[in-house]
């Protein structure tokens, strides 16, 4: 059973007020960023287990990768599609990973 | 290193002391107001103490999780861990996220879909993997053999350490002690005498008798 919780909580204001907005060679680990791509590539990661749907964006300087955990496919994340990715990005070696990033589908 | 500890209990508080203590940068957070007001004055005196609930973002955020090296869920609601796991993983990268299991039923749960890098569920083992993953340049005793007579030790070579960029023949190692692997990017370097090592390598070290601190010079400077 989950107890009902947390009664005397508080308005809170939005984390992260404003992403920036950079082209993907710029993004840094850790930093708060708006990157805008194709989808170059779509993958099923199982991990532990579970499905989880990672996908390749690329813009004129680089390519990162987001993974949405816990689904296999997202509605209109197709590939070819133009979005725009909202997220704090870890690295992993070289490489930059969004968990659960917010999109946006852009116009074709 | 900058540790956030979320749960002031007795795991909370006992893990703040013991990495306080080894000059590590710690916070607390509480959500309970008594907790945080009835703090112990003495022992965890260097601790900075934060009321508020780590399963919030802007809590995590007001204690500065952007910034922060390791994050601790070690609440006594399993729920709540992974909420600050998913959290701190998803909303600020933290590098190494650890969480506390309470209910072995739960600990299936615990993994990288909830962002959770380490699950434990005894207090003095979550100190050591704390000690062990933030200590870059400094020795870390793994294991025991023999009653004590022989020991694994392990060091995370930083970048001034002397050791990088030179063979292990050419390292000055006591002829007590060999190298016994290499951890390098997630793949174990089989060490020979020509191994050459780098910065950020993993160099565990079996060491017996009392040539420690010969050791520790070699790789840690």
């Amino acid at each position: 059973m989950v107890s009902v919780r947390r009664k005397n909580r508080v308005q809170v204001s939005e984390p992260h007020p404003e992403p920036v907005s950079v082209s993907i060679a710029d993004m840094q680990a850790r930093q708060f960023v708006c990157v805008c791509g194709k989808v170059t590539r779509m993958t099923a990661r199982p991990t532990s287990g579970q499905p989880a749907l990672a996908v390749m964006v690329s813009d004129d300087t680089g390519t990162v990768t987001a993974v949405w955990t816990g689904r296999r496919s997202i509605g209109g994340v197709t590939l070819g599609r133009r979005i725009a990715i909202k997220g704090v990005a870890v690295a992993h070696g070289a490489k930059l990973e969004f968990t659960n990033p917010s999109y946006t589908l852009l116009p074709r | 290193m900058k540790v956030i500890i979320a749960g002031a209990g007795s795991v909370g508080r006992y893990m703040a002391e013991q990495l306080q203590n080894s000059g590590h940068e710690v916070t607390l957070i509480d959500n309970q107001v008594n907790v945080v007001n009835n703090r112990p004055k003495d022992s965890t005196g260097g601790v900075t103490w934060h009321l508020g609930d780590a399963c919030e973002v802007a809590t995590l955020e007001a204690v500065g999780a952007a910034g922060a090296d390791i994050v601790a869920a070690v609440t006594g609601d399993d729920e709540d861990n992974l909420v600050i796991s998913l959290l701190s993983k998803q909303e600020f990268a933290v590098p190494r996220v650890l969480a506390r299991v309470n209910n072995p039923k739960n600990e299936w749960m615990f993994n990288d879909m909830w962002g959770v890098d380490v699950s434990v569920s005894t207090p003095h083992l979550l100190t050591g993997l704390v000690e062990e993953a933030v200590t870059v340049g400094s020795f870390v005793r793994l294991l025991s053999l023999e009653g004590g007579k022989a020991r694994l030790a392990e060091v995370t070579l930083a970048a001034n350490s002397p050791a990088i960029g030179k063979e292990l023949a050419a390292l000055g190692l006591p002829r007590e002690s060999t190298v016994v692997a290499v951890l390098r990017g997630g793949h174990v370097v089989v060490p020979r005498g020509d191994t050459i090592l780098q910065a950020a390598d993993e160099v565990v070290v079996l060491v017996t008798g009392g040539v420690e601190d010969d050791v520790r010079a070699a790789l840690v400077g």
